[in-house]
């Protein structure tokens, strides 16, 4: 999952990308609300975390702007300013949730797994699908009770596929969605990571969790449960 | 008396009574004494008359003629009468007008002297009687005294007085109501631009208009421009606290979260033992002191109207995103009329963090209802939900006067005291209670700002 941060206090932007990239997302960070409207829309961003207080283009011009211009991924808001007022300004002009300064870390990764999962149509942070199960909060996944271990970036494809259950996602956007900008690309790493995620999820190949669009992408094939 | 142009009336009625009165009653005097003069004068002429008439016969006494110049003297009841007495002060003459009258004499005056006097007839008929005693020189050169009397009735005088007295009376009455309505409508006119200066202030109370109107005569033009100035400024200060609260808020809580960012990295437990309380204290200090009241009751005063049912649904749209996995049914009853006087930041404060802590503690209920307080105006607003409840003591020591925020809510973080700071501010209250849901039930009362 890529983020995009836009916060202008140097100190909190790059200590926050780096605990987000220690958490296993994908970062961009931006300084001020020119640059951070720029990524927000041009880059394939999953979710944008957004300080009000910004220089250049304030925080809510910067969400209005976006949400103008199409996107509809969610928006965290980060607020100094803990009134009201404030807050409701910042949904209404298209926020999705705020957390309010100075914040937990954990507080953060929470609000931003929870609207990744409302994104793709979940309700829980669990994420059930037939026999499988991911567990968004903990990074666990597991296939009929059977908890089955994961590289950072093979738990980041099926979290990403499993948040858009029944979507197609092509390579080019998991490529992004795993590695940063100026990473050398290869898809060809994707197709090793999927093969991987079979063989563990589906060793005997009666599940068939993952499909194949040949010339298009990827989608992950098992029904969501009904509870979901 | 409130009222300058009741004072003012009230005033110049008392002035009109007092200057008309004394009119009255110097015209009234100058009036009697004029007439009274005249009759003198007249009764004068007829006693001169009667001594001209006056002759004495063969046996040396005087007589009167049988006709007399005057026709009243022998028309009975006439009100002019006359007689002539002898020095006993038996008739030797009387006036056929006086026949079967018992006219009062009143004292002889010296022989030579005239005397005025005012008597009543037994019948209680005022006259004025001319008395004079006279030393009569018969043919012989013997002198003989008699006295001359004429007298005559002042019913018509008085009947004439009474005549002028109403004149007067009603002349100047109908005067005194000229002025006075001649005054009560300068007044009105002159009062104009007072009412004006009322009405905009209403304007300006009620969140309709932005400052007092240009164009008022000079003595209030100063006055108006002064109140410019003030509502101005106060607005301005407003803003500017406003304003540096944000600019605290945001300057003292982004280095916060960096610190608890860094702290939160540097994976050192003693160090984050040492350092997040602190941090979490200071952090709690901000967030209360930065949340005060933008307003007070003072300062709601030209603020514009908040429609409370249009905030309210922005406020609800926005906890329906943050607390979609909870989902709780939220049911707000307010008219679309309905109005909050005062800052619609403090208006979103109560009543965020109200349904706030109610969307976080309730299983799948929350409640939000405003009422009007009185006639007058103030809202009553209750915010219920069907969670576990506030326990009574702890809302009791929060909702005490002076209590702290280290005496807030258990659970409820700081959003209640900071409704009860702001409710307080506008001259309200806060009480906690069991709501009909079975959980919390906190109703914040808001007085009419005119007597907060």
């Amino acid at each position: 999952m890529r983020l995009l941060v836009i916060e202008d206090d140097a100190t909190l932007r790059e200590t926050l990308c780096s605990q987000l990239a220690e958490a296993g997302f994908g970062v961009e960070q931006a300084a001020d609300g020119r640059e951070g409207l720029y990524f927000a829309l041009e880059y394939p961003i999953d979710l944008a975390i957004i300080d009000l207080g910004l220089p250049e283009i304030s925080g809510l011009d910067v969400i209005r702007q976006l949400r103008e211009k199409g996107k509809s991924y969610p928006v965290l808001i980060l607020t100094a300013r803990d009134r009201w007022q404030d807050k409701v300004d910042g949904l209404s002009a298209g926020a999705d949730d705020y957390v309010v300064k100075p914040f937990h870390f954990e507080e953060v990764t929470a609000r931003v797994n929870a609207l990744l999962r409302r994104s793709g149509g979940w309700a829980s942070a669990v994420l059930s699908a037939g026999p499988v199960t991911l567990d968004t909060m903990r990074q666990e996944l597991s296939v009929d009770d059977r908890s089955i271990e994961l590289t950072s970036y093979e738990y980041k494809i099926i979290e990403h596929l499993m948040i858009r259950a029944g979507e197609v996602i092509s390579k080019t956007e998991l490529t992004d969605r795993l590695y940063d900008q100026d990473f050398e690309r290869d898809s060809n790493v994707i197709e090793v990571f999927i093969g991987r995620l079979r063989k563990k999820m589906d060793p005997e190949n009666t599940l068939k969790p993952i499909d194949t669009l040949r010339g298009r992408g990827y989608r992950f094939a098992l029904e969501r449960n009904q509870d979901e | 008396m409130s009222s300058l142009s009741a004072r003012l009336l009230i005033s110049v009625s008392i002035l009109l009574l007092f200057f008309f009165g004394a009119t009255i009653a110097v015209l009234d005097i100058a009036f009697r004494d004029v007439g009274e003069k005249a009759r003198e004068d007249i009764l004068d002429g007829q006693l001169m008359t009667l001594l001209a008439a006056a002759e004495p016969n063969a046996t040396g006494e005087l007589e009167m003629p049988a006709g007399l110049p005057e026709p009243r003297f022998g028309n009975v009841g006439s009100g002019l009468y006359a007689d002539l007495r002898d020095s006993e002060g038996s008739h030797v003459w009387r006036s056929r007008s006086s026949l079967g009258l018992d006219l009062p004499h009143g004292p002889v005056p010296e022989p030579g002297a005239q005397q005025f006097s005012r008597l009543a007839m037994e019948d209680g008929t005022p006259l004025m009687t001319l008395s004079l005693a006279v030393q009569w020189e018969l043919p012989d050169g013997e002198l003989k005294p008699y006295i001359f009397y004429v007298a005559e009735s002042l019913d018509s005088f008085n009947a004439q007085l009474a005549r002028f007295r109403r004149q007067l009376f009603t002349w100047f009455g109908a005067i005194a109501l000229i002025m006075l309505f001649s005054i009560s409508l300068l007044m009105r006119g002159m009062l104009r631009p007072l009412r004006q200066i009322e009405q905009e202030i209403g304007e300006i109370e009620g969140g309709n208009r932005r400052s007092l109107s240009e164009g008022f005569p000079t003595e209030l033009s100063g006055v108006a421009r002064n109140m410019n100035v003030l509502i101005g400024s106060e607005r301005a200060r407003s803003e500017r606290y406003r304003q540096t609260l944000d600019n605290l808020a945001h300057s003292l809580k982004t280095p916060l979260a960096a610190m608890r960012a860094i702290l939160t990295r540097q994976k050192s437990r003693k160090l984050t033992e040492q350092l997040e309380p602190q941090i979490e204290q200071m952090t709690e200090i901000v967030r209360y002191q930065l949340r005060k009241p933008a307003a007070t009751a003072a300062d709601a005063i030209g603020a514009t109207p908040v429609s409370m049912k249009t905030q309210l649904s922005r406020l609800v749209d926005g906890l329906a995103k943050v607390y979609s996995d909870k989902g709780p049914t939220i049911n707000i009853d307010v008219t679309d009329s309905a109005e909050f006087r005062g800052d619609t930041g403090d208006f979103l404060e109560l009543a965020g963090n109200l349904l706030d802590n109610a969307c976080k503690w309730c299983d799948s209920q929350v409640s939000l209802t405003i009422k009007p307080a009185d006639a007058d105006g103030g809202i009553i607003m209750t915010v219920a939900d069907d969670g576990p409840g506030i326990p009574q003591d702890a809302a009791d020591a929060l909702l005490q006067r002076g209590s702290r925020l280290d005496e807030s809510a258990p659970g409820h973080g700081i959003g209640l005291a900071v409704v009860r700071d702001i409710a307080r501010s506008y001259g309200g209250e806060v009480a906690v209670g069991k709501s009909v849901l079975g959980g919390a039930e906190v109703t914040v009362t808001i007085p009419p700002h005119s007597t907060a």
